[in-house]
Order: structure tokens, then sequence, then C-alpha cells
């Protein structure tokens, strides 16, 4: 009679267990975004938000949860057109709650939907939706989850791993605005019955972006990542686009990726280079040491083709280097420049450097006229009081 | 109708010291594929018999076998027969036939083509997978001819013209020839499996795009892979595929349920600018 009252008891323990939520996470889903691109063009998106004031953007909000913690996600839909949902991309889910309309269930306008899961291993994954997915991930329906691991020590990458001082994400995807169209953003569905869609013709993006930025926003000194001098950062490199990337880091920081797809990998290996393709995560652990800044430069290539069709710098800044100064005016023209000569208005003060997109160091000087025409064609950082702009060598 | 994925799958109970030898005959042909919007393109194929497949043959062998294969070209061009570290049979002359003696000494996946005009012979139809298995090896495989077709090249390049490689931009993405949802009635492609139960799906480009493979429910273990042989051990949910490459993966499913793989670029879900009649296909998994 013990015995059996023990069970029931412990059976019921179980239960309970399975389905007590240790995080909770409400993610409204909305299809009236818009986006400002580098250029100053503005394109309608689809994005994921945490509240109903926030600006819809893309990637949507990180969620940070904890290893072996039960999560729910509540999502919330609230847009006039298709139905979505939130598919928990890595996480090995159950068939309920892995976010594929015709398997799953999907969230139609203004109703709610909640997605249940354990998060068994520390790592980088992402959310997105599932709903006609070529186009709703296009149109920005896209996060990364992060779980920690489970010791308390969030700044390690998991139980009995390897410790850092600071993560930095870097997620990279592209826009191409013909897929951004009301034309193809208001598609047909069938809250039911799913039914063919179609898409344009060719996928031809024009902004490569990380973290939702390019170009001259990348180069903004207000989005360039803090680093520590003499730190060890976890780089989490993900790629959610249609395209292939290559993260290059410069020599001296030591790049050693140690995981992919939230498990560690048998062998870590020393590459400056790391090949991410879409849907792929990778971690890697860099050293900085007491320069002011590291550039990283990410390579967008063409899945058909193998073409290399862009190149992104992101900068990490030490925290000595202050910014000075964010109204510079620091014009460089031409820029790109075909014969790797630039100019600039601006008389300087001191000197400014330049850096290869390997970290090596190319030019210090003061001169308004700037001369790269004998080092190779490519990408360029020019450093100047704590502005950074990027110049293209061709 | 789906299509039918032919396999020319050649069991044997003999051990490695009992070798057997085998006789097979694959016939070079032209016909047409038809594409998941109901349209065709011109391919060649190589064929388990006289009739044309839509799809080359798939060859699964026995380690230690000895394969007698009679390679006739009933095309009007010229072709050949190549499996890297297996077999080469030079130029096949059209109209003709070649015989060669392999011995099956090495286990594991070989991706055979056509290595005349490289890689458009290939693009067009002429390349598919071997696998030795050894006998030991009682796990259960599924094999993923996975490659793309970019509609408007194939009367050209049939028709011997030329195309730009930088040009590339395919319109249909297909698994043994399949789309979605055919690809799941190909009992080659579809995984039926059980909790608990190891399974292996062989995976081969042949194709000219790079693949990015993702899988719902699980993640799998890398065991075999052509491009990197250093990145066996890898457990990944996202497998990257590049041509003319090919992975073996191993998965012991530990829950029930309904998992779909698709390519994370997911323009190659689409198939003639439809969405999702591209490369998907899903994992079933009973309890």
């Amino acid at each position: 009679m013990i015995k059996l009252t023990l069970s029931v008891l412990l059976v019921l323990i179980s239960l309970d267990c399975l389905t007590q939520i240790d995080y909770s996470k409400l993610i409204i889903g909305r299809n009236t975004g818009t986006k400002t691109l580098h250029d100053g063009n503005v394109t309608k998106i689809f994005g994921f938000t945490e509240t109903l004031n926030e600006v819809t953007d893309t990637p949507g909000p990180t969620i940070r949860v904890t290893e072996g913690d039960t999560i729910q996600i509540e999502f919330w839909n609230v847009s006039q057109g298709a139905p979505h949902t939130i598919h928990l991309h890595g996480l090995d889910v159950n068939q309920e709650n892995d976010g594929v309309p015709h398997l799953s269930f999907v969230v139609n306008h203004m109703d709610h939907g909640y997605y249940k899961f354990k998060a068994p291993h520390p790592g980088t994954y992402i959310y997105h939706c599932h709903v006609v997915s070529t186009i709703h991930v296009q149109a920005g329906m896209y996060g990364v989850i992060i779980v920690e691991p489970s010791n308390g020590q969030n700044n390690t990458t998991w139980v009995g791993g390897e410790s850092f001082d600071r993560d930095i994400l870097l997620t990279a995807s592209e826009i191409d605005t013909n897929w951004h169209t009301d034309a193809v953003l208001d598609h047909e569905h069938d809250p039911v019955n799913p039914i063919p869609v179609f898409v344009p013709e060719n996928y031809t993006p024009q902004y490569f972006l990380v973290n939702g930025l390019s170009e001259t926003q990348l180069a903004d000194p207000l989005n360039h990542s803090t680093v520590g001098v003499n730190e060890d950062v976890f780089m989490r490199l993900v790629n959610i686009g249609y395209y292939g990337v290559r993260y290059i880091f410069p020599n001296s920081v030591n790049a050693r990726t140690i995981s992919s797809d939230g498990r560690p990998l048998p062998q870590a290996y020393i590459n400056d280079t790391i090949e991410v393709l879409p849907g792929e995560r990778y971690g890697t652990l860099i050293q900085t040491g007491t320069a002011d800044f590291y550039d990283v430069e990410i390579e967008y290539f063409n899945m058909n083709t193998q073409l290399i069709e862009s190149s992104q710098a992101v900068t990490l800044r030490t925290s000595l280097a202050s910014i000075n100064n964010l109204e510079l005016n620091l014009t460089v023209y031409p820029n790109p420049s075909e014969d790797g000569v630039f100019y600039t208005e601006k008389a300087f003060t001191e000197n400014y450097t330049i850096y290869a997109i390997d970290g090596g160091l190319v030019l210090k000087s003061s001169e308004q006229r700037i001369d790269l025409s004998k080092h190779k064609p490519g990408i360029y950082t020019m450093h100047y009081q704590g502005s950074v702009i990027k110049l293209c060598a061709q | 109708m789906p299509k039918l994925y032919l396999t020319f799958l050649i069991v044997t109970a003999c051990s490695f010291l009992h070798a057997t030898t085998i006789d097979v005959r694959l016939v070079i042909k032209p016909g047409l594929l038809t594409l998941s919007n109901g349209g065709t393109v011109e391919v060649i194929t190589y064929n388990n018999t006289d009739s044309f497949s839509e799809n080359s043959a798939l060859l699964v062998w026995e380690l230690g076998d000895v394969v007698n294969l009679k390679i006739v070209n009933n095309d009007t061009q010229n072709h050949g027969f190549n499996a890297d570290g297996l077999t080469s049979f030079g130029i096949i002359p059209a109209g003709d036939s070649v015989i060669q003696t392999i011995n099956l000494s090495n286990a594991g996946v070989f991706r055979y083509n056509d290595n005349v005009n490289p890689p458009f012979n290939s693009y067009l139809g002429l390349s598919g997978i071997i696998h030795i298995k050894d006998p030991s090896d009682t796990t259960p495989y599924f094999y993923w001819d996975i490659r793309e077709i970019q509609s408007n090249w194939n009367p050209i390049l049939y028709g011997s013209g030329i195309v730009n490689l930088t040009d590339y931009d395919p319109d249909f993405f297909t698994i043994n020839g399949n789309h979605n949802p055919n690809i799941n009635l190909d009992p080659i492609a579809k995984v039926i499996g059980n909790v608990g139960v190891e399974f292996k799906i062989v995976l081969v480009n042949n194709g000219l795009s790079i693949h990015s493979m993702h899988f719902h429910g699980y993640h799998l273990l890398s065991a075999a892979d052509s491009k990197h042989p250093a990145f066996v051990g890898r457990e990944k949910d996202t497998f990257p595929l590049y041509p003319h490459e090919h992975l073996i993966l191993s998965c012991t499913p530990d829950k029930p349920g309904e998992y779909p793989v698709h390519d994370h670029n997911l323009v190659a879900v689409t198939g003639g600018q439809e969405y999702a009649t591209g490369m998907f296909l899903t994992l079933l998994i009973a309890p």
C-alpha cells in the first residue's frame, strides 16, 4: 500500500515536471514593418517583436534560455495576412511544436499559439516562420535563440566547456527588394489547406546584411560591437539567408571554431575563415589584443555559381577606443575607387590608419590623398579618431 | 503519378570470402524528364533496362563481389563512364558498348558520371550513385540523388550548345528526380523508421549548386564526407553538400513523428516559381 502510494506520487511529480514552465516568452508576429536600408531606400518587411509598440525590425529579438529548462513561447499573430508559425530550427522539438504548417499548427491573425520544448544542448539556434518559408524568411521573420549552459555560468560554451569574456552574435542574411512587394508578400493563403504560392522568378539580393545592417550602417561606430582588451570572445556565427557566407577574421585573433549547430565539434579547428551555409551556425573563439579595432569581413557567395557577390565588414571596437567625435564628417571619394586612390576634404590633425581586411596595417598618414594603388584590390578600413570608413579599391 | 526511382539493387547473401560475380548492363539513352509544373526537359540517363528512365540507375553492390559492367551507348553522342576511385571506361562511342570487370575491394559511396563534356553531360542526367555495402552492415539505407535544373539550359546542352556557368540560376530542385510532394512517394528516398533504430542516408550532389540540407526533429551524425573527411563525427542539423560530393548521415531517432528535410537555401524549396514544389521531403518515424 505504501509502495503504491509512493509510485502514484512519483508519477504525479513526474507529470508536474513535464508541464512546469521554467521560462515563458511572448513573441508577436507582424507584417507591417518597414526597414531603412543603407542607401536610404525603405522596404516593407515582416518580423517578430516582443511588444506591440516596438518597431518591427529584422532579425527579431534574440531569445536567451537556459539548458534543461522547459520553455514556452507564446506566439501572438498580429498581422492581417497569411497565418504564421515559429519553427525552432535546430532545437529538435517534437512534431507538434515544430512549426511546419501541415505537420504542426498555424497561428491565424489575432490568434495565440504555444510552443513548448526543452532546451537540452547549449548553443546557437534560429527561430523563423515556416509558412511559405521562402517568402516569410526573406521578408524578415527570423531571430536567434541562445541556449546557455545550466551551470549558472553564462560565459562558458557548455558545462565543462571553454570560458569566454563575452559573446557576440553575427547573423547574416540578404534582402532582394523584388521579394518585398505587396504582390509577393500579400500572397494567397488558405487557413486549412496548403495551396501553391508563386515566388519571383529570380533571387538577386541588392542588400547583404549582418544583424540587419549593411555597408555604411555597419561602418557607423554606433553599430560597432564592443570587445575588451585581451579578451576571449565567443563569436556566434549564423546564416539565415539564401547565400553562403564566409566570416573572415584577422590573423591576429587566432580564430578557433569549437561548435556547430548546438553541438561541440569532435575536433576544434583553427582557421581565419569559417564558411557558414544557409541554416548553419558555428561557434568560434577569438582572442583580442590591444588593438583599437578588429574588422571581420563577411563574404556572400551565390550557392549556384559560387561567385562572391558582396563583402561586408563588421568592426569589433575595443573598449579603449572611445568614440571622440561622431560628427567628424569624414567623407572619402571616389568610393569605390577604380585606381585605388581616394581623396578627402578633411584636414587631418593627426594620423589616420588604414587596415586590410586581414587586420594588417597598410597605411598610416595624415595626407588628404590616400593612395592604395600599390596594394591589391579589396576592402580596407580607414580609422580616424574613432570613426571608421570602409574603402573599396577595385 | 509519381515517378518511381528505378533501382538496380543486387543483394547477395555471400560473404567477402565467397565473392559473387554479377553481370550489370547500363544503357545510355536520351529522353524527357517531367518537371513539377508539368513541363518537360531533355535529359540523358544510364538505364538498367533498354527502356528510358528519367533518372540514372542506383547501383548497390556488396563488398568483395566482382561486377562485369557493360555500358551500352544508345545515344548519338560519345559518352563515358567514370567513378573516381573505382573505375573509368574512357570514351564510349555512340552506338558502341564497353565492358569492364570491377573488383569491389572497398566499401563506400562512389559517384558515377559521364566524364565527357564536364560538367554538362553529368548535369544532363548522366550521373548517379554507387554504394558498395559491407555485408556486415545491416543498417537500413536511403538514397538521395540531389540535383537542380535550369530548364532553359537542357535543350541548349542537349543540342551541344554552350552555356556559361556564371549564369547558372536553376528553377527546379529535385531528389531522385522527384519534387515535393512526390519525393515522399519514392521508397528509396522516403525515410520510414522507428524510434531507437538506426538508419543511414546517402546524399550525393549530382547538380552544380551547393545545397545546405536541414533536418527537423533530429541532429544526425556525419559518417562519411567526401569533401571534408575531417568533418566525419560531427553532429549537426544542417549539412553542406557541395557539387559532385557525397555524405553518409546516420540517425537513431529518439522520438516519433514526421519531420521535414529541405535545403535551407529556401529558393530550392520552390519549383518553377512555385512554393513548395522543390527539394522537400519528410522522415516518418514510428514509436
